[in-house]
């Protein structure tokens, strides 16, 4: 029982995390139709920003703030300097965030080092939760996910920006007939897509090995989340999330990682050979 | 109102679909632009919005040369468009159409006025329903209603007639002119139905080739003598 609930609060946890992750690509990739490659050194900066305000002697909650503000700002400027010139050019931009990927694991390589870094716990006391002890900061993480989370949800459904972002989605030359400025748009959601990343990056550090690599370890499966769920609806991602954030952890729970992975696989084949749309496909 | 000078614009660099396209009209006026199919009319419509480059000429809008400019940056300065084939966001409510007319608007309040589902009264019934899961001249009449919230001064109307019931063409037809005549909106109507024309426009240009090839200003004799229809129009 015991074991029970702290695989589920374990799997809640990763697959929040990995939601944050996989909404910010969602949304880049529904507006401007880009498959960003370096949404996962997105999330390994915002990781390293940790081990900066750490070696600092700063509080950990400090980088709450600095990360996505940090991935907001370095969004803005890749978006100017790269992507917006190969937007229409869609392997281009694979190829593009793909060097974009590698040039920001080089660089952190580069000023600390390709070793692990170890961060402190900010939340070193754990909680009883349902009968077992937790440690507490994973419920933060959850906390904070969900918080995140219902946010993006309530500005993409609820309000006036998010229905202008929806429109660009559906139909970007009438949108702009209407007088939308799609440019204007495009550049704000991709900052906004890489903060969520930094953001992830910056609760998952305290409960992760910090090392250049782990960037890929969150863009496979949000990707993988990503097309088996579907793009017509961010509630696809949540579905494509749980599914292979449940399915991941709990095969490695109680078998190998590499087993783990090989499951994680299987199950993304399986589901877009039945609906290759994802889950909650497009309408037709 | 519109001064287009000499316009050259094509699709791809080089290509001259507009070859020497001018016009003129003003405020007030409504007219029509008719031609054969690949005549250049939506092209023109297109190149007029931003949508289509223009590499030789000018478009004089509201006394400011705006060719070159882009789409959202035409309809901030009072373009209304209403493109072929209608393009509503079927999967937004008509109200949620209607109010994308606005959000691209920082000038004006974001807020559908009453007044919107009043223009035609189906919008006003179907206020909350999918605006795909209309008929295609209610979504027609919702286009023209998502363009007109934007308070344009200048409305370009793209085929509205195409592939809608006669009972529908007519309402819009009216509604569309009792408009103009009450508050003085400059409607340019791309059309091949003259029934829509006649009830309509104070002026006919004819196409050809990427540029206008006759005008008119006498409609209803077109109804007499319809022998400029027959050379630019009928196949």
């Amino acid at each position: 029982m015991t074991f029970a609930v702290e695989l589920g609060l374990d799997t809640l946890s990763y697959s929040l995390s990995l939601l944050l992750v996989s909404l910010g690509l969602v949304i880049i990739f529904g507006l401007m139709n880009v498959i960003n490659m370096a949404h996962g050194e997105f999330f390994l900066l915002g990781a390293y920003s940790v081990v900066a305000v750490q070696q600092l002697h700063m509080p950990y909650w400090l980088t709450l703030l600095i990360a996505p503000l940090m991935l907001a700002v370095v969004g803005l400027i890749l978006e100017e300097l790269v992507i917006r010139h190969v937007y229409h050019r869609f392997i281009d931009t694979i190829l593009a965030t793909w060097g974009i990927s590698i040039a920001l694991k080089q660089l952190i390589v580069i000023v600390f080092g390709p070793t692990s870094q170890s961060i402190v716990n900010p939340l070193p006391e754990p909680v009883h939760v349902l009968g077992v002890v937790y440690p507490s900061f994973r419920l933060f993480i959850m906390g904070v996910a969900l918080l995140i989370s219902f946010a993006t949800f309530w500005v993409f459904y609820r309000t006036h920006i998010g229905l202008a972002i929806r429109g660009v989605i559906a139909n970007r030359p009438m949108a702009a007939s209407l007088g939308l400025n799609t440019r204007r748009m495009d550049r704000w959601t991709f900052a906004f897509g890489a903060a969520l990343a930094g953001l992830a990056g910056a609760v998952m550090a305290p409960i992760m090995s910090v090392d250049p690599q782990m960037g890929g370890g969150f863009l496979i499966p949000a990707f993988l989340s990503i097309m088996v769920g579907g793009i017509a609806h961010l509630l696809g991602v949540v579905l494509g999330v749980a599914l292979i954030g449940t399915t991941g952890t709990v095969i490695a729970s109680v078998d190998t990682q590499v087993a783990s992975q090989v499951a994680v696989f299987l199950l993304a084949i399986v589901v877009i050979r039945i609906w290759p749309e994802g889950l909650i496909g497009r309408k037709r | 109102m519109l001064k287009v000078g000499n316009l050259v614009a094509g699709y791809q660099t080089g290509s001259r679909v507009l070859d020497g396209f001018s016009l003129h009209i003003e405020p007030g006026e409504v007219v029509a632009l008719l031609g054969r199919n690949g005549m250049g009319k939506t092209t023109f419509l297109k190149a007029l919005m931003g949508h289509v480059p223009v590499s030789e000429g000018s478009i004089n809008f509201a006394d400011e040369e705006v060719a070159g400019r882009k789409p959202y940056e035409m309809a901030r300065r009072g373009v209304g468009y209403v493109p072929q084939g209608r393009e509503i966001f079927s999967d937004f409510t008509v109200e949620e159409n209607l109010l994308m007319g606005l959000l691209g608007r920082p000038d004006l309040p974001q807020k559908v006025p009453d007044w919107a589902f009043e223009v035609f009264p189906v919008l006003h019934e179907r206020r909350k329903q999918r605006g795909g899961s209309m008929s295609g001249g209610q979504q027609q009449q919702l286009a023209i209603v998502r363009a007109l919230v934007g308070q344009p001064r200048l409305l370009l109307l793209d085929e509205p007639s195409e592939g809608i019931q006669p009972n529908i063409v007519e309402e819009i037809g009216k509604v569309l002119a009792r408009i103009a005549r009450e508050q003085g909106l400059t409607i340019l109507l791309v059309e091949q139905n003259m029934e829509l024309v006649l009830g309509m426009a104070q002026r006919c240009l004819f196409m050809e080739n990427g540029a206008i090839a006759y005008e008119t200003s006498e409609v209803q004799q077109l109804r007499t003598d319809p022998s400029p229809i027959h050379r630019y129009l009928s196949v």
